[in-house]
C-alpha cells in the first residue's frame, strides 16, 4: 500500500470511531466545545503518530509477552509530553480540558493501532497510519462538537453565532447528547456506505 | 540471526532488561521535558496568582511586579498564609488561598474578605477539575459574582449559603446552583464555609 492509501484507510474506510467504535469515551467527554475537541484531536494525532512510529521502530526487539507493557509506557510518555506542553504554552486550554488530556493514555484507538498496525509495519507507514487514524478521530470529534456547541451554547469556537433569541439546549452540553449525535452519525455513515457496497 | 542472539532474545532475563532500558529512556526523556517546561509553568502560575489577587481588590494589574509590591503584603500566621491589600494606608481587605473537595478532585480558590472579615469581597477559582461544561461552570463569572458582598460572618457565626435553582432570584443568603452540577455547586459553598470557619478560629 502507498502512504496515501494507508492514510485513507485508517482515516476513513476503517475509521476508528464510526467503523471500529473505539475512543468513544473521550468523544463523549470533550465534544461540548469545538476548541476543546480540536486540541484533544491534535493531542491524539501527535500521540498516535509518534507512538506508532516508536513502537514500529523497536517492534523486532519487543518481547512478545511484555509488548503491552512497553506499548503503554511509550504511549503514556507521549501523552505526558502533550499535557506538559499544553500546561506551559496553552494554560487556558489545558485548564478547561482538565483531566481529559491525561486520559488520552486510555484511548483504545492508540493501543489498537499499536497492536494492529505498528507492530507489523515499517516506522514510516506506522507514522502515516497514526496520523490517519488521528485525523479520522478528530473529524468525528469536530463534527459532534460543531452541533453540540451550536445548540448548547449558540456559539462556534467560542464566538456567538446565534442571537439573544436563542435558548441554549442544556442537554447538548451534557454527555447524553453526544451519545445521540454519535449514534446518528454512525447511522448516516453506515447507510451511505452500504449503498456503495 | 545468529544462534547466540536468538538464545538471548528467548531467555528469561531479556524481557526484564528490555523493560528496564525502555523505562529509563522514556522517563529520562520526560524528566528532561518537564525540566524544560517547569520554569515557564511556575512563572505563569505565579503571575496569574498575583494578577488574580490584585483583581480581587480592583487594583491595577499593569506593571504587575511593582503594583503587587506596592499594594499587597504576603503574611503568615502559624500555618495560615494570606495577603493583605493596602491602598493609601487604608486596609482594603484580606485575601486567603482556600481549597476544598470537588466532584473529581481538589478545588483551589482565592477569597477576598473585608478588613473585619464579615463580608466576601470577591471569589476566584484558581484550579478545578470539575466536568467541563457542567461543574466546570463554577469558573463562570455569573456564578462567582453571586458571592460578592455577601455577609459570611454575622454575630460571630459563620453563615452557610442555601442553594437554589439556576435562574431563580436569590436573596443574600442564597446562591443559584449550576443546573446539572449540584455536587460542584455544593462543593464551593462548603469550601467557603469550612475555610472561613478556620480563618475565624485562627483570627487575624
Amino acid at each position: 500500500m502507498t502512504k496515501k492509501e494507508i492514510f485513507k484507510v485508517s482515516a476513513f474506510t476503517e475509521n476508528s470511531v464510526w467503523k471500529q467504535i473505539l475512543g468513544i469515551c473521550s468523544a463523549l467527554a470533550v465534544t461540548n466545545l469545538l476548541i476543546n475537541s480540536l486540541v484533544m484531536g491534535l493531542g491524539v494525532i501527535f500521540t498516535l503518530a509518534l507512538s506508532g512510529f516508536t513502537i514500529s521502530l523497536i517492534r523486532d526487539l519487543i518481547p512478545r509477552r511484555i509488548r503491552m507493557m512497553v506499548q503503554t509506557l511509550i504511549i503514556a510518555s507521549y501523552v505526558i509530553i502533550v499535557d506538559l506542553f499544553l500546561k506551559a504554552y496553552f494554560p487556558e486550554i489545558s485548564k478547561s480540558l482538565g483531566p481529559y488530556v491525561g486520559l488520552i493514555i486510555t484511548n483504545c484507538i492508540i493501543m489498537g493501532r499499536a497492536e494492529a498496525f505498528a507492530g507489523k509495519n515499517s516506522p514510516l507507514d506506522s507514522l502515516v497510519d497514526g496520523i490517519g487514524a488521528g485525523v479520522g478521530y478528530t473529524l468525528v470529534l469536530l463534527l459532534i462538537a460543531f452541533i453540540r456547541e451550536l445548540f448548547g451554547f449558540g456559539s462556534l469556537f467560542g464566538i456567538k453565532v446565534l442571537g439573544d433569541w436563542w435558548q441554549n439546549w442544556s442537554i447538548m452540553v451534557m454527555a447524553p447528547s453526544a451519545f445521540f449525535m454519535l449514534a446518528i452519525l454512525i447511522w448516516i455513515i453506515n447507510s451511505k456506505s452500504k449503498k456503495v457496497g | 540471526m545468529s544462534e547466540q542472539k536468538k538464545n538471548f532474545l528467548d531467555s528469561r532475563i531479556y524481557p526484564v532488561l528490555f523493560m528496564i532500558i525502555v523505562t529509563v529512556i522514556f522517563v529520562g526523556m520526560l524528566a528532561t521535558f518537564y525540566q524544560f517546561t517547569r520554569e515557564r509553568v511556575n512563572l505563569y502560575q505565579k503571575e496569574q496568582l498575583n494578577i488574580t489577587i490584585l483583581q480581587l481588590f480592583d487594583l491595577p494589574t499593569e506593571r504587575l511586579e511593582s503594583n503587587f509590591q506596592k499594594f499587597i503584603q504576603a503574611k503568615e500566621k502559624k500555618n495560615l498564609k494570606y495577603y493583605q491589600a493596602v491602598k493609601d494606608s487604608v486596609i482594603l481587605g484580606y485575601c486567603f488561598p482556600i481549597s476544598g473537595k470537588g466532584l473529581w478532585g481538589r478545588i483551589d480558590a482565592l477569597i477576598a474578605l473585608t478588613p473585619d472579615l464579615s463580608k466576601i469581597i470577591e471569589l476566584e477559582i484558581i484550579e478545578q477539575n470539575e466536568t467541563p461544561g457542567l461543574g466546570g461552570r463554577i469558573t463562570e463569572s455569573w456564578f462567582k459574582k453571586q458571592f460578592e458582598n455577601k455577609l459570611i460572618i454575622s454575630n460571630e457565626v459563620v453563615q452557610a449559603f442555601e442553594l437554589i435553582s439556576e435562574g431563580e432570584s436569590n436573596n443574600d443568603r442564597q446562591i443559584q446552583q449550576i443546573t446539572g452540577a449540584t455536587a460542584s455547586s455544593k462543593a464551593i459553598v462548603d469550601m467557603i464555609y469550612n475555610n472561613v470557619k478556620l480563618i475565624k478560629e485562627f483570627g487575624i
